[in-house]
């Protein structure tokens, strides 16, 4: 099942970037304000979190020196990608139901070509968060290197869990119900919002570093802020991989649990 | 040149072998989702395809009879292989291009000729060949200034145009019409009938159509198949499948 899905994403390779670009098209053209939002979405929550922390909880001080502004917008700016390729990956074959109903496509690619989708605009992000550390007078240094790296482990991992999701979802609206409730645990039990290493009870810091969240997170930061190199962390790095192989088992087995059944509910 | 027609000719498309579709109808989604890790989850099978098999050669046009629920449209997505078979072989050679729904299958936020981009790849042409092929599509479609317009602002007469247009024109070799030849006013009807017709004599296509009404079949079909509860009641030429279809319609 593994080398039949890799010689499907092979063969159809054209038609993945294809569609990831008319994904990327579609998702924010119709609108009058169009790729605006892309903006305006993370600006205003990261906003939010700023005031709150800042000004309502008086607690936003500075971070290694960084502004906590800085510091908030390293690590939310993935999380928005990571947040939309869970709540995105539950809807992704009931999105697409007119290549997995109407026509032969390999229905293990949606999950791919939407998480390419999603990543071009994360990239623009990036960008703009770059441009915000400039402006605060913190070059661009060899540590910015690794954030490719971050970029395609993330992708990776979320590409299984958004197949996982997806074939699950499709058979059932519980199931996307359950995601979406449990996306809020995920960001405030991961290493967004504090620092996972400062947590005092050994079993529960170790949980916590397996959500590939924390890792992805504490990532970019250590490109941002920290300036730390991500061989520098081997427990975290072997922790992530771990979690990479859990997803990747979770979404073949699911989607090979239910690819003949798919169509037939969609 | 001749024996080599002849071949052809010979040559299986689409082999059915012993081919069961059993569908599953479980009492709501919360069974079905339990149903995935849990095996002893009860549900009712309905046989949609019951122990079915049958091939067909290159150039032969087949007529499918049958009344609502024998099994046509799940044996013809079979065919074009967006459902699979619950037991039983399929094999298919050949390009499908499958008239099923032809309002579906657009993405309606893209214009026209996007569209026929988009269908091209997902059919695995390369650019090259869909550049060369979009006049012909579009000047089939009869869509005008429309073209470029996305197609959520088009009719469903329009849609059915154009979905008609990029399945006969991109050469197909396996064409599968369901009731499809409904579509549109009569002159663009006349024009459809004529091209499948050509695309039958020239081209050496292989037809699949399915329909309730046996005079339009008789004009492009010379073998029918009659379907009766997932069953093949009767396969032979056409006239003959007519008049059994006909004869027994009542009780079936």
């Amino acid at each position: 099942m593994l080398l039949s899905i890799i010689s499907d994403h092979i063969v159809w390779r054209h038609q993945i970037f294809k569609l990831a670009k008319s994904d990327m098209i579609k998702t924010y053209t119709g609108a009058a304000l169009g790729w605006a939002w892309a903006v305006i979405k993370p600006s205003v929550t990261i906003f939010v979190f700023w005031f709150a922390f800042s000004i309502g909880l008086r607690m936003g001080g500075p971070i290694e020196g960084y502004p906590f502004l800085l510091w908030l917008t390293a690590g939310m700016i993935p999380w928005f990608y990571m947040l939309e390729m869970i709540t995105g990956g539950t809807g992704a074959f009931t999105k697409y139901s007119f290549l997995i109903t109407k026509m032969k496509f390999p229905v293990a690619t949606i999950p791919t070509f939407v998480g390419i989708s999603k990543l071009f605009i994360h990239i623009c992000l990036m960008a703009l968060v770059v441009g915000l550390f400039l402006l605060h007078g913190y070059k661009p240094d060899i540590y910015y290197l690794q954030l490719p790296i971050y970029m395609l482990l993330m992708l990776l991992i979320f590409i299984n869990v958004a197949l996982f999701e997806a074939a699950l979802s499709a058979m059932s609206k519980d199931f996307m119900n359950l995601v979406n409730s449990f996306t809020n645990a995920l960001f405030w039990l991961s290493g967004i919002m504090f620092d996972v290493h400062e947590i005092n009870i050994h079993w529960l810091r170790v949980l916590l570093m397996f959500n590939p969240v924390t890792f992805i997170a504490s990532g970019y930061r250590n490109v941002f802020i920290y300036k730390v190199w991500i061989w520098e962390q081997p427990q975290e790095f072997l922790l992530f991989i771990g979690a990479l192989v859990v997803t990747a088992v979770l979404g073949i087995w699911s989607f090979k649990r239910l690819y003949k059944e798919i169509p037939d509910v969609l | 040149m001749c024996s080599k027609a002849v071949r052809d000719r010979d040559k299986t498309v689409i082999e059915f072998k012993e081919v069961t579709k059993i569908y599953k109808l479980y009492k709501n989604d919360k069974h079905r989702l339990m149903s995935v890790f849990y095996k002893g989850i009860h549900y009712k099978e309905k046989r949609a395809v019951d122990d079915v098999s049958f091939s067909i050669k290159q150039g032969e046009s087949v007529a499918l009879f049958g009344r609502n629920g024998a099994g046509k449209s799940t044996i013809l997505k079979m065919i074009t292989g967006v459902t699979y078979p619950t037991s039983g072989d399929i094999a298919v050679e050949g390009i499908v291009s499958a008239l099923l729904e032809l309002t579906a299958g657009f993405d309606v936020e893209m214009t026209g000729r996007e569209n026929i981009f988009l269908k091209g790849q997902l059919m695995g042409l390369r650019d090259k060949q869909i550049h060369a092929l979009e006049p012909d599509i579009v000047d089939f479609a009869e869509l005008g200034d429309y073209i470029d317009q996305p197609v959520r602002t088009y009719s469903s007469g329009m849609k059915s145009k154009l979905g008609f247009a990029i399945n006969v024109c991109i050469e197909p070799e396996i064409l599968i019409v369901d009731e499809a030849l409904s579509v549109g006013d009569d002159v663009f009807k006349k024009k459809c009938l004529t091209r499948v017709t050509e695309l039958i004599e020239r081209d050496n296509v292989t037809l699949l159509f399915v329909t309730h009404a046996p005079a339009t079949a008789r004009d492009f079909c010379k073998r029918g198949i009659v379907l009766k509860d997932g069953k093949i009641v009767c396969d032979a030429d056409i006239d003959a499948s007519i008049a059994y279809y006909k004869a027994n319609m009542s009780d079936m």
